[in-house]
């Protein structure tokens, strides 16, 4: 057995508290669903829940949190709840389903396999794998918890008995401040010109990045010929990663399409805060963090509306139906041009966050999770 | 608030292009990003290609790309190593580009010669050639990393191991595969800057709870030995700990290993093998293991004669007196 000693004191088992133990295939930091479920763990202990976050693989940078799941084995207390953080292909998903604890399938939503297709067979076999391992053990789950409506129906027809919707939980709020290094840097470049846009997600193809670009290419050339795009991510997927900086050269853009990613906190809440807009034309969205935090941050949003973007965003932004380069471009200008609508989206905006319960989305789900825990 | 597509600028052309109702010049824009893939998802392309080759039915349309996925593909290639999946990358962009190039080949016999059967024919024995190059790669899809295979216990020797690594305190220090933890856990109380090299992904949990409170004295690497062994500089390692992979290698891969360790010791460095007895390895291991491994343990005095004309200096037997493994203990000639 190996790692830190299993939450709740004792040793194999013996003498400890039945937890809610939360099971994830990676830990990863600066990740949604990592960041995710390293609060709820925060969040479960500071109840008095004894809980631990078991992997199949390490990462090196949090590997001092973790457990191998298999060692879960040797620390399993009668009353235990097993939280499974769903959102990618994982061995745990099949030894889970194996389990005589209840299990609780915390849904991120899968990117379906066909985006991945052109790009990466290995991860579209991967994400194929994951939807047919969650179909495996959705009929058994204790109780399935999305992100949104969004990802609750994707719940559903995977053939989750019981579902309920609880944001998630690792939203900062009151928001981030700016890092001031970093904002007076950015200041002084956005001062030079501008517009700039701003695009927030992992360089995948569901994200759909390269039509961000190809609508930039359009603004440039018809209605803001200074206009400038941040894109904030890390690559998912190389190939993927390295076409759009391929794409971005080969439209004349080099110098106007920035790539970023590793940021700080406060880092990415200066990019937010000077920005002129963010635009997110994702194919494929369980919840939208950067949807979250541009409205938190007063930023606008331009988003094309799949997944959960509009149950997201409301009336908080302009969302479009179809989104052509055109289309995104003259949305974008329509918007800047406006500085009335821009200020009513910025106030929608924020309204729009208490509307989701994000302030009290943590106790949502650790509530959630202690009504399955009683009925074990 | 919802907003159609506004493609309703003075600029905007009067013509469409796609389904979606796109303008040409826009789709145009947006598919000079989708040349930038890499030669097409290859697996599906070929073995979709070669499915429509194979059934008459099907000649006559092209099928959409997207089929699925061969359920089995992902768990074979996960533990593959490096070398065997760039050779299976290779073969990849081979049967794409095959595939690609035969589609050309057959539209253009399609709109020419009514009767194409020559031409399938063709493209089907060149299918099973290429079946046959991925097969050589990989027969079965079964690595040795997915076999339960138990690491070797070598915690005997942990005593014995300071004295037989010599002054290596602050020196580097390859200990190559990590078993039960406890040769590596002997190696860090040397003093030793550690590679701790092991194909297992759980690498980064034994070395956090090998060296706790440490933190760099050990730099983990995931993968395979002699891979890492050979990219070190020659002469650059005060002395290499294997275990592990000098049981279950192969004779050629036994022959590469202990070449590449010897190459990267220093003059004087050690070399110390932690090999399995082979009765113990023929009574523990399941016989589908034991079947399927590449190779199995050499006898402890086999290893001193290997190390001798590998040109390492008075190796010593050290036979276990508990356990199942024995000690090889060599040295590079100052």
């Amino acid at each position: 057995m190996t790692g830190p000693a299993p939450a709740g004191g004792g040793g194999a088992g013996g003498g400890r508290l039945p937890g809610i133990h939360l099971f994830v295939p990676m830990l990863h930091r600066r990740d949604a669903v990592g960041e995710h479920t390293r609060v709820l763990r925060g969040l479960l202990v500071a109840a008095g829940v004894p809980s631990t976050i078991y992997t199949e693989l390490p990462d090196p940078d949090t590997v001092d949190e973790t457990r191998p799941f298999r060692d879960y084995e040797h620390d399993a207390v009668a009353g235990d709840v097993l939280v499974y953080q769903v959102a990618t292909r994982s061995d745990m998903t099949r030894w889970l389903a194996k389990r005589p604890e209840p299990v609780v399938l915390n849904y991120h939503s899968l990117t379906p396999a066909v985006f991945f297709a052109p790009w990466n067979n290995g991860i579209a076999r991967m994400q194929e794998a994951a939807a047919r391992d969650l179909a495996d053990l959705a009929p058994r789950c204790a109780l399935g918890i999305g992100v949104s409506d969004f990802d609750v129906a994707e719940l559903r027809a995977a053939g989750c008995p019981s579902t309920r919707v609880v944001p998630v939980v690792n939203v900062p709020l009151p928001p981030v401040e700016p890092d001031p290094a970093a904002l007076a840097a950015l200041a002084r470049r956005t001062a030079a010109g501008g517009p700039w846009w701003l695009s927030v997600g992992r360089l995948a193809p569901n994200k759909a990045h390269q039509e961000t670009i190809a609508a930039l290419f359009v603004a440039r050339a018809t209605t803001a010929p200074d206009a400038h795009l941040t894109i904030v991510g890390g690559p998912t997927e190389p190939h993927y990663a390295a076409a759009l900086r391929r794409y971005a050269a080969d439209l004349g853009l080099s110098g106007a399409v920035e790539f970023t990613t590793r940021l700080s906190p406060g880092e990415l809440a200066a990019r937010y805060a000077t920005a002129d807009v963010l635009v997110m034309l994702s194919e494929h969205e369980g919840f939208g963090v950067p949807l979250v935090e541009a409205m938190s941050q007063g930023l606008p949003v331009v988003a094309y509306d799949a997944g959960a973007v509009a149950e997201i965003v409301g009336d908080a932004g302009v969302l479009l139906d179809r989104k052509g380069p055109r289309a995104v471009a003259a949305a974008v200008a329509a918007l800047l041009d406006d500085p009335d609508r821009r200020h009513a989206l910025v106030a929608a905006g924020r309204a729009r966050l208490g509307a989701l319960g994000l302030e009290h989305a943590g106790s949502d789900l650790v509530r959630a999770l202690r009504e399955v825990a009683a009925g074990a | 608030m919802t907003e159609a597509d506004g493609t309703t600028g003075s600029d905007a052309p009067t013509t469409t292009g796609d389904a979606g109702g796109l303008p040409a010049d826009e789709v145009e824009l947006l598919e000079a990003f989708e040349r930038l893939a890499p030669a097409g998802s290859f697996r599906w392309g070929f073995d979709d290609a070669m499915r429509r080759l194979s059934s008459p039915d099907e000649r006559g349309t092209w099928v959409e790309p997207w089929d699925g996925l061969p359920a089995d593909l992902w768990d074979r290639g996960r533990g593959a190593k490096a070398s065997e999946r760039m050779l299976g990358d290779v073969i990849a962009v081979l049967a794409q580009e095959l595939t690609e190039y035969s589609q050309r080949i057959v539209d253009d016999v399609r709109r020419t010669v009514p009767t194409d059967t020559a031409v399938f024919d063709a493209l089907r024995y060149l299918a099973a050639r290429v079946e046959r190059l991925e097969a050589a790669a990989d027969p079965l899809g079964i690595r040795p990393a997915d076999l339960a295979l138990p690491a070797p216990d070598a915690s005997a020797w942990v005593e014995a191991l300071p004295a037989w690594l010599g002054a290596v305190d602050g020196r580097p220090v390859v200990v190559g595969e990590l078993g039960d933890r406890s040769v590596l856990e002997a190696v860090v109380g040397t003093g030793a800057d550690v590679d701790a090299v092991d194909p297992r992904a759980a690498l980064s949990w034994t070395v956090r709870d090998a060296a706790p409170g440490r933190p760099g004295q050990v730099r983990a690497t995931v993968g395979d030995v002699v891979e890492h062994l050979a990219g070190l500089p020659a002469g650059s390692r005060s002395a290499v700990v294997l275990s592990g992979c000098v049981d279950r290698s192969s004779l050629d891969g036994k022959a590469t290993l202990v070449t590449a360790a010897a190459r990267a010791l220093e003059s004087g460095g050690a070399l110390v093998l932690l090999v399995t007895d082979q009765a113990a390895w023929d009574a523990d291991l399941e016989p589908p293991v034991r079947d399927l491994l590449p190779g199995r343990p050499f006898h402890a005095d086999t290893w001193a004669v290997v190390l001798a004309h590998l040109g390492l200096e008075d190796p010593e037997v050290h036979l276990a007196e508990r356990g199942s493994v024995h000690a090889v203990v060599a040295r590079r000639p100052r």
